[in-house]
């Protein structure tokens, strides 16, 4: 009888269905986080990567119609390719085809949505200016919601510096890059974001950023700045 | 098996009582520490792996009462504002399971079911018994003055836990912690003295039905002192040693319960992780128990702030191609974009330099990120002569336009990167009742039938008999629309298994058997097929401010008749007031189509106040479903991401007496959304109430909650839309 009932009770759950497609597709979703949950749990970890790059060439760049950007995490487990979507006094936003987008003014990383504990808003010192300097101190603070949709603001005491220029490859090219390094501390947080510059100018070709406590570093690579208009 | 039994000899004589006197008992108690420690050394090797603290749960700082505490006996501490925390403890014969909340910083309260060993216990042996406790902290530590904490427990109900504490707790560095105090009532139950405050006369303590506070007995009768000591081995380890006042008379008075062979309990507390820990006990020296308790804090959800795909960003208009557009154009190309982030775009209208949209929200919980997403799309498709977005909000069930928002487009844009953007958009916002009344301009191609077809699950708890019932089965719903605001909806009910239909207990006697008959309609229905409810719909906007809502049918499972509900709400103000009058007749014990002849009415007028922190007022007055007339006032804690956690307590005319057992109609609500779960937009929600005893007393109708205007209406409230503001644009 208990088999009886079970069964039924699994029919009805397997059947189960609207005319509402919104239920119909939250429903979808609850199921597909279910089996992602799952088969994350019982299947292997994704490979990582660093070739993920290195394999990318101008010839595969051209193929892109419009400006992207290759985002990647520091172990390269999570990778994706960005277009610009939005473009607000020149700070852009980028946007992944999962519905990630990342917001830059400059190459400095100011926001995030859609990846759990987003980077809601920064303030900072306007890239244009920060790059010039070789060695500098300064406030920056992130600020996060929590899931009650209130402000968590983290304040950081950061000292930047311009380390010489050296050869870097981007691409199949060699070129010589400023490196900017930032190290920020907080009373609970520290972090060590890095920027390539172009030798001379304040255009950042690769950057390493902190997101936020949960999230931690993001690797970044401005292929639009090698793309042909 | 000889050696065995020899060191289960020679452990109940180690814990045999050595003493009346106290300072033998203090020596006990150390000695008890030192064993303890000795044999956790042997596991701590095997965990020594360190968890992370967090903010918003902790499970280690309660004890097996679910509350504030150590082993039996409360600590002055508190928990984190907002957790929630289901206990769950066996020792002895009893069982507890005990759901707390973190009411404010310092406040915690408590509902508890608990199954206790008591001489001719009606249910084998046994008692099953609810209580409500209170713990305030008083005084948080510093370096020199501790932290205090004063308590009630069990102070509404039987009374069988009853007792009152002030306990002071001391860390000493990071490992060790003191806690002493003085208890009252079945705290003073052992070790007692005369009392400190001169209440010497506790006397009988009258109960009644329970259900009641008799707050004259609080801190009266003998008190006695009790002590513990924890040290925490590493961070998910800890050591415990009680010297406890409490005699468990009852417990230690029936074979089904255990002895009682010393005061001290001991334990060893495990912390899984914030939100999970276990506490091993041997309580009194003979019973061996475990505990669990865990933690949920909604101000926590597990993906932040949300994982739903970011919103369309916005690309100025000098950065587009500008070619003029007809308005059928930007309305459909809006309509697509709109879709996407799964709203729906119902109007749109360009008159000037204002663009004027009329939409449905369907998926999000959180207005004002909605509100951003709308504004978004409209930035990118309405022409740059669009200087201002007026956004209607038309609510799905009831096609009423209930608000309208109006965002100035260039503040808008202007502020979507800057650190206090969504401040600065706020002051220029303006939010008002939406003036229109229905949305009337049917699609051609709009379904006005909706269906759906899932599996329920109905839960019933507190039957002494069985303390967890259950119903589970198939549910039909449907709704045919007439007009935009006139629907049919009904829902048909195919039960596949459950306990519903065995419930041994009657109705009670004194008042018309309005609810507490609930058993003969499960037990009649069986596992046919029956109607939940069927009713036509009518909603009405007779002013920009008041809403009605008519329903007529078979309202819910035990009624028929008629019921209307008028509110009115300013949603500038953070107030409404309402009026819900019915008149029904009882509708007969197989869920068919038929009526009995019992007839009632009930009329009750309504006041909310939704006060400026997370607190919801709700005061009703007027007659209920006996006849009787009484008030109902119900507080609840909304929280900005959708959960709601809140109580009520109904009095009326009926004495205590009549109603019986609880004396008087009352319950808590949980409100909790699925988008806290999954992270992604979702409306979709999960309800409860749990009411300890169900009488006829303070009785109302009990329709489907979306049938209640209230909350339809509040949601796009100017407040709701501020204190969510933030997330306008995420």
């Amino acid at each position: 009888m208990k088999k009886i009932i079970s069964i039924l009770f699994f029919t009805v759950f397997l059947i189960s269905c609207t005319s509402d497609d919104i239920i119909m597709t939250e429903r979808e979703e609850f199921y597909g986080i279910f089996k992602s949950l799952v088969t994350r749990n019982f299947s292997d970890p994704p490979k990582s990567s660093s070739s993920f790059v290195k394999r990318k060439t101008s010839r595969w760049l051209s193929k892109f119609q419009q400006p992207i950007i290759l985002v990647s995490s520091t172990d390269y487990k999570n990778q994706a390719t960005l277009v610009a979507l939005g473009n607000n006094d020149e700070k852009l936003t980028w946007v992944s085809a999962d519905g990630i987008s990342m917001t830059f003014d400059q190459g400095v990383l100011i926001s995030t949505r859609g990846y759990s504990q987003d980077l809601f808003s920064l303030r900072y010192k306007n890239p244009s200016k920060l790059f010039l300097h070789d060695k500098l101190t300064y406030k920056k603070i992130h600020r996060y919601l929590n899931s009650e949709n209130r402000y968590i603001d983290i304040t950081f005491q950061c000292l930047a510096r311009k380390i010489p220029s050296k050869k870097i490859q981007f691409l199949e090219y060699k070129l010589i890059a400023d490196k900017f390094l930032e190290n920020c501390k907080s009373e609970q947080y520290n972090y060590k974001n890095e920027y390539d510059l172009l030798a001379g100018t304040g255009i950042v070709i690769f950057s390493k950023q902190w997101i936020s406590p949960s999230n931690k570093y993001f690797l970044t690579y401005n292929m639009y700045a090698f793309q042909k208009t | 098996m000889g050696e065995l039994e020899n060191l289960v000899a020679w452990l109940r004589q180690f814990f045999e009582k050595p003493s009346q006197k106290f300072e033998f008992k203090i020596m006990f108690f150390l000695r008890c520490l030192v064993l303890v420690s000795f044999n956790s050394i042997l596991l701590i090797l095997n965990f020594m792996q360190s968890v992370k603290a967090s903010e918003y749960e902790n499970t280690n700082s309660l004890n097996t009462f679910g509350m504030p505490g150590e082993i039996d006996l409360p600590s002055a501490v508190s928990l984190p504002d907002g957790q929630f925390s289901p206990s769950l403890t066996f020792f002895g014969g009893t069982i507890r399971t005990t759901l707390s909340f973190q009411i404010t910083n310092k406040l915690t309260g408590a509902f508890r079911y608990a199954r206790i060993p008591i001489i001719n216990g009606p249910f084998d042996g046994y008692v099953w018994d609810r209580s409500f406790d209170i713990h305030y902290l008083a005084n948080i530590e510093n370096r020199v003055v501790p932290s205090i904490a004063i308590g009630v427990r069990d102070f509404i109900g039987t009374g069988l836990y009853s007792g009152e504490y002030i306990v002071a707790s001391k860390s000493i560095g990071e490992r060790l912690k003191i806690s002493g105090g003085l208890g009252w009532g079945r705290l003073a139950g052992q070790n007692g003295f005369n009392n400190i405050l001169g209440r010497t006369d506790r006397g009988y303590r009258d109960v009644g039905f329970g259900g009641t506070v008799i707050a004259d007995k609080f801190f009266s009768g003998n008190n006695a002192p009790f002590f513990s000591l924890s040290y925490k081995i590493n961070e998910k380890l800890q050591i415990i040693s009680e010297l406890s006042s409490d005699l468990y008379y009852h417990e230690t008075s029936n074979s089904k319960g255990f002895t009682r062979r010393s005061d001290i309990n001991l334990g060893i507390k495990y912390r899984v992780d914030p939100t999970l820990s276990v506490i091993a006990t041997l309580i009194h020296g003979d019973a061996i128990g475990i505990t669990v308790n865990m933690g949920i804090n909604p101000k926590n959800s597990p993906h932040k702030s949300g994982i739903e795909p970011a919103p369309m960003p916005i690309l100025r208009a000098k950065y587009r191609v500008q070619n003029p557009k007809l308005e059928q154009e930007i309305l459909s190309e809006s309509r697509r974009l709109l879709e996407l982030e799964g709203i729906e775009l119902k109007t749109l209208a360009l008159s000037g330099s204002k663009i004027e949209v009329g939409i449905v929200n369907r998926r999000y919980i959180n207005i004002s990120q909605m509100i951003g997403r709308v504004a978004r799309i409209l930035s990118l498709t309405s022409p740059p002569k669009a200087r201002k977005f007026k956004i209607n909000i038309i609510d799905f069930k009831t096609n009423l336009f209930v608000s309208e928002v109006i965002i100035d487009r260039e503040i808008f844009e202007r502020n979507e990167l800057n650190f206090d953007g969504p401040e600065n958009l706020w002051e220029s916002v303006a939010i008002n009742n939406s003036d229109k009344i229905f949305f009337s301009e049917y699609d051609k191609n709009r379904e006005r039938v909706s269906w759906s077809f899932y599996p329920y699950l109905d839960v019933m708890l507190f039957d002494p008999d069985e303390p967890i019932r259950f119903h589970i089965g198939a549910e039909l719903k449907g709704r045919y629309e007439l007009s935009p605001v006139t629907a049919i909806s009904g829902s048909l009910k195919q039960p596949i298994a459950g306990t519903f239909d065995d419930i041994k207990r009657g109705p009670k006697a004194g008042l018309p058997n309005v609810r507490s008959d609930f058993m003969y309609y499960y037990r009649d229905i069986g596992s046919n097929v029956y109607i939940d409810f069927l009713t036509l719909d009518q909603y009405l906007k007779p002013m920009p401010k008041m809403y009605a809502v008519v329903n007529i049918g078979l309202l819910e499972l035990m009624y028929a008749g008629i019921r209307s509900e008028i509110l009115w709400k300013n949603n500038k103000r953070p107030f409404g007031f309402g009026l819900d009058v019915a008149k029904v007749k009882k509708r007969d014990t197989n869920g068919s189509f038929n009526l009995k002849n019992e007839h009632y009415s009930t009329f009750l007028a309504s006041m909310y106040y939704d006060l400026p922190n997370d607190w919801i007022v709700k005061v009703d007055a007027g007659k209920y479903l006996a006849g009787d007339f009484g008030s109902t006032l119900s507080l609840k804690r909304s929280f900005n991401n959708g959960w709601e956690i809140g109580a009520y307590a109904t009095i009326t005319d009926v004495p205590f007496s009549t109603f019986g057992e609880g004396s008087f109609e009352k319950g808590l609500t949980i409100k909790a959304p699925i988008s806290w779960i999954t992270g992604r937009k979702s409306r979709a929600v999960h309800e409860a109430t749990i009411r300890p005893i169900t009488g006829d007393g303070g009785a109302r109708l009990n329709l489907n909650k979306e049938k209640y205007l209230y909350d339809v209406i509040n949601e796009y409230s100017e407040k709701n839309l501020y204190d969510n503001w933030k997330r306008v644009f995420r």
